[in-house]
């Protein structure tokens, strides 16, 4: 992104519920667990649903291949590849 | 508490708490107990109550009997910080202990060593006529009063930005630039808001800002890319506020002085030689160099402005007197005089600072007290359970969060400081991007820290009016504006907050973590 391109960068009105095509590549927070220890990402109101997540990802950024996403629940499930961050804090 | 995709998204699941003891500023669990270090008779709202009674004698002194001595913060802090400590259970140690570890944090001595380098520099051009050159270049260039508070906003911003500190910025801009804005017949109460609401804007802006680079560094965001983040923010509450002083400068009569008209017709074009020594302040600072470096270069070519041009003699700059002539008289800065003392701008201009800097070290410990005596693990906990569910309300949450933390510590870099691990934990719940929350942090710490009479920006302001050799005394009474009086018209404060307000609401610049990754985070 270039310095020009960075001062633009989110000049817009951003929904509460972002939804993701199958076959993107994300790169987000882990933010939770379901009771089975599915890991799952909370972006924004949606919510991705991350399989094969280490034990320990709540509160890792992980990169995630999304394998299905439904736009009217914004809700989408997708495969763990690999661990890239941790929270800020 | 754990997630599901069925039920409700709770966002208080996962981890525990951020402690933020890389900044200094832990919550008291890092030891590896979840108990506070320090308990409290009452429970753990008991540790606000130093900085809670500092406030509201704050607030009493400043705000209902318009008293604005700063030693009178001081002894207000102190007594405080003596009332908490009867309320401490057991051994009374750690809370001492604790009054040590808040004073000894870098944020307190950063803001201090910016105060003492800008006093110095501010009073120096003081003394070498910049304030009459000011008041000639207003004249020659037909800035009338109504104009004066719009134009004041403009270059105090452009000043703060530069140089990257809001509190120096005001310091030059109230020593300099307020008298002169008075006497050609501005409002004082518009012109110290105006002046203020410069300082926010570099404050929020400024690459080199203490501010600037704590929001960056704690939400995992690049500087550079915070700043051009925020520059959409910045500008979409400067322009309104502009507009804001042209009209009310023109609504808002002046003060009439005695005296004025004979200071006027001294006005020359000679000091604004100085706009030399503010440029190379800011070009230093712009350039990359340390606050500090970039304000020596300054003093340095001020002092030589003034000595090179006539405009002040060595003496005015740095004095030793004394009783009666001897050998050293010969001197240039030692002179004769009716009492034995060190004078001159470098050190008026430094020790006008000292009771700041010592209600600041005072500060400091009392947020301490409330961190180690789990506070402010409190209000995290209740924010994350009970208010923050879903991502507007988060990010609402994040706004707010950060305003009432500023609007309750003085300085803004430490409040800052204490709120930014709970921005970042209640941001990355939601997956909101660093950029994003950065700016959030950023804008409210830097809007509030230039509005309530508490303020520490308000403070070093009205310090310069009610000083040893301030203002005040130099002008007459007129030239002193009461803090709480400037509350309403920080316009470029209020609108910054009211822009993130309406941004969390309608989602206006909101990014989340997928959107986008940070460069390397700079922490220098």
């Amino acid at each position: 992104m270039s310095r020009f391109d960075k001062f633009f960068a989110g000049f817009s009105f951003r929904g509460s519920t972002p939804d993701y095509e199958p076959g993107d590549t994300l790169e987000v927070m882990v933010t939770g667990a379901e009771d089975g220890g599915t890991a799952v990402a909370r972006i924004g109101d949606s919510t991705l649903r991350i399989e094969g997540a280490p034990a320990d990802a709540v509160n890792t950024r992980v990169l995630v291949d999304v394998d299905s996403w439904d736009e009217s629940a914004h809700r989408g499930v997708g495969t763990y590849r690999k661990t890239v961050g941790e929270s800020a804090f | 508490m754990t997630e599901t995709v069925d039920g409700d998204l709770s966002a208080t699941d996962g981890g525990e708490p951020p402690d933020g003891s890389e900044f200094g500023v832990g919550d008291g669990t890092d030891d590896g107990d979840d108990s506070p270090r320090i308990d409290f008779y009452g429970g753990k709202w008991a540790s606000t109550i130093p900085l809670a009674f500092f406030i509201l004698w704050a607030i009493f002194q400043s705000g209902v009997l318009g008293i604005g001595d700063t030693n009178g913060l001081v002894i207000g802090a102190l007594i405080g910080t003596i009332l908490g400590m009867f309320f401490v259970r057991g051994d009374w140690k750690a809370y001492a202990d604790t009054i040590f570890e808040g004073m000894t944090q870098r944020v307190a001595a950063t803001a201090i060593v910016a105060w003492l380098w800008a006093g110095m520099f501010a009073d120096t051009l003081q003394v070498g006529g910049f304030v009459e050159g000011l008041i000639f270049a207003a004249d020659a260039l037909n800035v009338g009063a109504a104009t004066f508070p719009a134009a004041a906003f403009v270059l105090c911003g452009l000043l703060a930005t530069g140089i990257g500190t809001g509190y120096g910025a005001t310091v030059a801009f109230v020593t300099l630039f307020f008298p002169a804005g008075v006497l050609i017949g501005a409002n004082p109460v518009l012109l110290f808001a105006a002046i203020l609401s410069g300082a926010v804007f570099g404050d929020n802006l400024a690459p080199v800002s203490d501010t600037t680079i704590v929001s960056a560094v704690t939400q995992d965001a690049d500087i550079g890319g915070v700043v051009a983040s925020r520059f959409k923010y910045a500008i979409a509450a400067a322009i309104p506020a502009f507009v804001a002083y042209l009209i009310a400068g023109s609504a808002m009569a002046g003060v009439s002085l005695e005296g004025s008209a004979a200071l006027r017709d001294t006005a020359t074009a000679a000091g604004l030689v100085h706009l030399i020594s503010m440029g190379v302040v800011i070009v230093t600072a712009v350039a990359g160099r340390h606050i500090v470096e970039a304000i020596s270069w300054g003093i340095v070519v001020a002092v030589a402005f003034n000595l090179a041009f006539g405009l002040s003699s060595v003496s005015d700059i740095l004095a030793f007197t004394v009783t009666e002539s001897g050998t050293f008289t010969a001197l240039p800065f030692v002179v004769v005089g009716e009492s034995a003392g060190v004078g001159g701008s470098l050190y008026s201009g430094a020790i006008g600072f000292f009771p700041l800097i010592v209600l600041t070290l005072l500060i400091v410990s009392m947020a301490q007290i409330m961190i180690r005596g789990g506070g402010f693990a409190a209000i995290q906990e209740f924010l994350l359970n009970t208010v923050a569910t879903n991502v507007r309300r988060a990010e609402l949450t994040m706004v707010m969060g950060t305003a009432t933390i500023n609007g309750m510590i003085t300085i803004n870099t430490a409040a800052e400081i204490a709120i930014a691990p709970y921005i970042a934990r209640i941001g990355e719940k939601f997956n909101i991007n660093g950029y994003r929350r950065a700016n959030i942090l950023d804008a409210n710490t830097s809007a509030l820290g230039y509005i309530f009479p508490w303020a520490g920006g308000v403070l070093v302001g009205y310090q310069v009016m009610v000083g040893p050799g301030g203002l005040g005394a130099e002008y007459g009474p007129e030239m002193v504006v009461n803090p709480i009086d400037v509350v309403p018209y920080v316009f470029h404060g209020w609108f910054l907050v009211i822009v993130f307000l309406l941004a969390a609401i309608t989602g206006f610049g909101r990014e989340y973590i997928p959107d986008r990754t940070s460069e390397e985070v700079s922490r220098a």
